[in-house]
C-alpha cells in the first residue's frame, strides 16, 4: 500500500494533470507551462526531494534493523560469511528493489507528462537519461546513509526521518557550509535543469550563490556511499546485536 | 525467486525498457521533425510576432560537424575567451548549447518607436544558479517579472534616467524556463516571458512561416523582409547603388562535411527580380574577371548557381569537402602581409 501510493502517486498526478489538460481544466490567466517544464517540476519536488530519501529511510534503515526486530539477525551471522556481506548483500538487494520501482514510475510520468503543450519526447530524452541516473545515484547515497543509521541506531525510522525531512531540507536553505553534509546538496548539482526557478527554495539557493560543480557532487556522493558503507560494516562486524526476548 | 518477484521484475524491465526505448526513437527521430522541420523548431513561439527577422542555428549539430572539426584541425583556434565564458557561467559552448532562435523586431518601448530591437532564444543545459551568481557578482540589475528574474545592465543610470533600462542597447537575460534563456532587449525579454502562457507569437505570423516551411531542411536558416532590413542597413546609400525593389529574403544552410547554403529572394514583381539577376549577374562578371588571376576566387565562384523564375531569385551555393579542402589549402599559401615597422 503504501509502496503503491509512494511510486504510483506521481503516476496518478501525472493522469490527472494530462486529463487537465485535455479538457482544459484550470483556473483562467494561470501560468500553463510546457510538458518538460512540468516534468522537471515533479522530479525534482516529488522524486528528488520526497520520493527518494523517503524509500532510502524506509528499505535502508531495515537492512539490518528489520532483522533485528524480527529476531532473524541470528541465522544470518550463523552463516560462514563476513558479517559485513550479509549488509553489503542485503543492499544491493535495496538497490535493486528500489531502482525497479521507482525508474520505471519516472518512465511513465515522462511519456505523460512531457507531451502536454506540444512538449517533445525526444527533445527531452537526454534529460529523462539524466534524470534515471540521477535516481539511481539518489538511491545509492541515501541507502548507504541509512543502511548505517540502520545498522547504529536504536530507533533508525525516527533518525532517518529526522535526517531525511528535516536535517536536509533545512541546511538546504541555510548559508554557510553545513549544507555539505548534505547528500541533497550534492544531488541536485547533477541536474541544475531540473530545479523549478521559482521555488522558494531555490530562490534562496540563489541567494546563497553556492552550487558544486557535476564532477565535485559525483566524487562527494561517491565518497559519502564508500564512507557510510565502509562504517556501516565496521559497525555490522563489531557491534553485539541484543534481541530482546 | 518467487513467482510474484518474477513478475514483478519482468514488468519492471518491460515498462522501463518500453519508455526508454520510445523516448530513444523519438529522439533519433527528433532532428529533423523538431529541428528543421516545417513548422521550425518550438522555440519560435517566444518570438515576437512582429519580428521584420528570424532566424534559427541548430548550435549542437554545426559543432559536431565534420566541417567544424576539419576546420579545427587545420586552423589554429585560440578558445581563450569560451574557456573563460565556461569557468565563469558553467557553460560549454560546443556541448551544452543546442539551438538558438532569433528576431530582429520594432521595439515595444514607447520611448524607442521606430527602432528595431533583437531577441535570442537559447536552449541547451545550462546551470541557472551559477550564471544567475555570475551576473550578480558582475553588478548586473535584477528585475522581477511573472516570478522570472531578468537580469540587466548595472544600475549606474537608475538615478539618473529612470527608463534607461529600456533602452534598445541595452541587455536583458532571463531564464524563461529551465533550460532556456531569453536574452535582447528587456522589452522583447519581457514579452517573450508573457508568450510562455500563449499570445501572439512568430508562429502566428502567417507571411513569415510560410516561408519558413518553404525551407530545405537545414541546420541554420533565416527568413526576413528584406525592406526593413535594406532601410536599416542604408544600402541606398552605398557603393552597390540602388537595389532593385525586393520584399523578402530566405536564406538556409546545411553545414555537414561540406556547406549547402541557398539565399532566395523575392521581388515585387517580376521586373524588380529580373534587375537584381542582372546586378548579381553583374558581379559575377566582375568576379569571373578577377578569379582568372586567382584560382581560389575562381573555385569559390563555380560553387555558387545564380536561379529562380519570376519573382523569386535564388543563389544556391555548394561547397564539397574536397573544394573547402583545396580552399583552406591555397589560403594557407597564401602570402603573408607584413606589418609596417614603426619608427626607424
Amino acid at each position: 500500500m503504501f509502496l503503491g501510493l509512494l511510486v504510483g502517486g506521481p503516476v496518478v498526478l501525472a493522469l490527472a494533470v494530462r486529463a487537465s489538460v485535455i479538457l482544459d481544466i484550470g483556473p483562467p490567466g494561470a501560468p500553463r507551462p510546457g510538458g518538460p517544464v512540468l516534468f522537471g517540476l515533479i522530479v525534482w519536488l516529488l522524486y528528488i526531494r520526497f520520493i527518494v530519501p523517503i524509500l532510502g529511510v524506509f528499505y535502508g534503515t531495515s537492512i539490518i534493523a528489520d532483522e533485528v526486530e524480527d529476531k532473524t539477525l541470528t541465522y544470518l551471522f550463523v552463516r560462514p560469511i563476513p558479517r559485513a556481506s550479509v549488509l553489503m548483500g542485503k543492499y544491493l538487494a535495496y538497490l535493486a528493489c528500489t531502482s525497479l520501482l521507482i525508474l520505471p514510475s519516472l518512465t511513465l510520468v515522462y511519456l505523460l507528462i512531457v507531451p502536454i503543450r506540444d512538449g517533445s519526447v525526444g527533445g527531452a530524452f537526454p534529460t529523462l537519461l539524466a534524470d534515471l541516473g540521477m535516481l539511481v545515484v539518489g538511491l545509492i547515497s541515501y541507502g548507504a546513509v541509512f543502511a548505517f543509521v540502520g545498522a547504529r541506531f536504536k530507533r533508525p525510522l525516527v533518525a532517518g526521518l529526522v535526517f531525511a525531512l528535516g536535517w536536509e531540507p533545512g541546511v538546504l536553505i541555510f548559508p554557510g557550509y553545513l549544507k555539505r553534509f548534505s547528500v541533497g546538496y550534492y544531488l541536485q548539482a547533477l541536474v541544475p535543469h531540473a530545479m523549478p526557478s521559482e521555488s522558494a527554495t531555490s530562490i534562496l539557493l540563489r541567494v546563497v550563490r553556492d552550487v558544486p560543480s557535476v564532477a565535485m557532487s559525483l566524487w562527494s556522493l561517491a565518497l559519502i556511499t564508500a564512507v557510510m558503507l565502509w562504517v556501516a560494516s565496521r559497525t555490522v562486524a563489531r557491534r553485539e546485536y541484543v534481541l530482546e526476548q | 525467486m518467487t513467482r510474484r518477484t518474477r513478475r514483478f521484475v519482468v514488468a519492471s524491465l518491460l515498462v522501463l525498457g518500453v519508455g526508454v526505448g520510445t523516448g530513444l526513437l523519438a529522439y533519433l527521430s527528433f532532428p529533423t521533425s523538431a529541428f528543421t522541420g516545417p513548422g521550425g523548431p518550438d522555440e519560435l513561439r517566444y518570438l515576437p510576432g512582429n519580428a521584420h527577422m528570424i532566424a534559427f542555428v541548430d548550435v549542437h549539430h554545426v559543432m559536431i560537424s565534420e566541417l567544424r572539426q576539419r576546420l579545427r584541425a587545420t586552423m589554429p583556434f585560440t578558445d581563450g575567451g569560451a574557456r573563460r565564458f565556461q569557468d565563469e557561467t558553467g557553460v560549454n559552448i560546443e556541448t551544452d548549447i543546442d539551438r538558438v532562435v532569433f528576431a530582429v523586431a520594432q521595439s515595444l518601448d514607447g520611448s524607442q518607436t521606430g527602432q528595431d530591437a533583437a531577441l535570442a532564444v537559447v536552449r541547451g543545459r545550462f546551470d541557472a544558479v551559477r550564471i544567475e551568481a555570475s551576473l550578480r557578482e558582475k553588478g548586473a540589475s535584477v528585475e522581477w517579472y511573472k516570478g522570472r528574474s531578468i537580469f540587466g545592465a548595472p544600475d549606474r543610470d537608475a538615478a539618473t534616467d529612470a527608463t534607461s533600462r529600456d533602452r534598445g542597447s541595452e541587455l536583458a537575460i532571463a531564464f524563461i524556463e529551465p533550460g532556456l534563456i531569453a536574452a535582447g532587449s528587456p522589452s522583447l525579454v519581457r514579452s517573450a516571458i508573457d508568450r510562455q502562457d500563449g499570445g501572439a507569437s512568430a508562429r502566428g505570423n502567417d507571411a513569415l512561416m510560410k516561408r519558413v516551411r518553404e525551407l530545405e531542411p537545414a541546420n541554420l536558416w533565416a527568413v526576413g523582409r528584406f525592406d526593413a532590413l535594406t532601410a536599416r542597413a542604408n544600402f541606398q546609400k552605398g557603393a552597390v547603388g540602388p537595389l532593385p525593389a525586393m520584399t523578402w529574403f530566405a536564406a538556409s544552410g546545411q553545414v555537414d562535411s561540406g556547406i549547402r547554403a541557398s539565399v532566395t529572394a523575392e521581388g515585387r514583381d517580376e521586373e524588380a527580380a529580373n534587375a537584381l539577376r542582372d546586378l548579381v549577374r553583374g558581379f559575377f562578371a566582375l568576379a569571373k574577371l578577377r578569379g582568372s588571376s586567382q584560382p581560389a576566387l575562381g573555385s569559390l565562384l563555380r560553387a555558387v548557381q545564380l536561379g529562380g523564375t519570376g519573382q523569386t531569385v535564388t543563389l544556391s551555393i555548394d561547397f564539397s569537402p574536397q573544394m573547402l579542402d583545396a580552399l583552406t589549402g591555397s589560403l594557407s599559401q597564401l602570402p603573408r602581409v607584413a606589418r609596417p615597422r614603426r619608427g626607424l
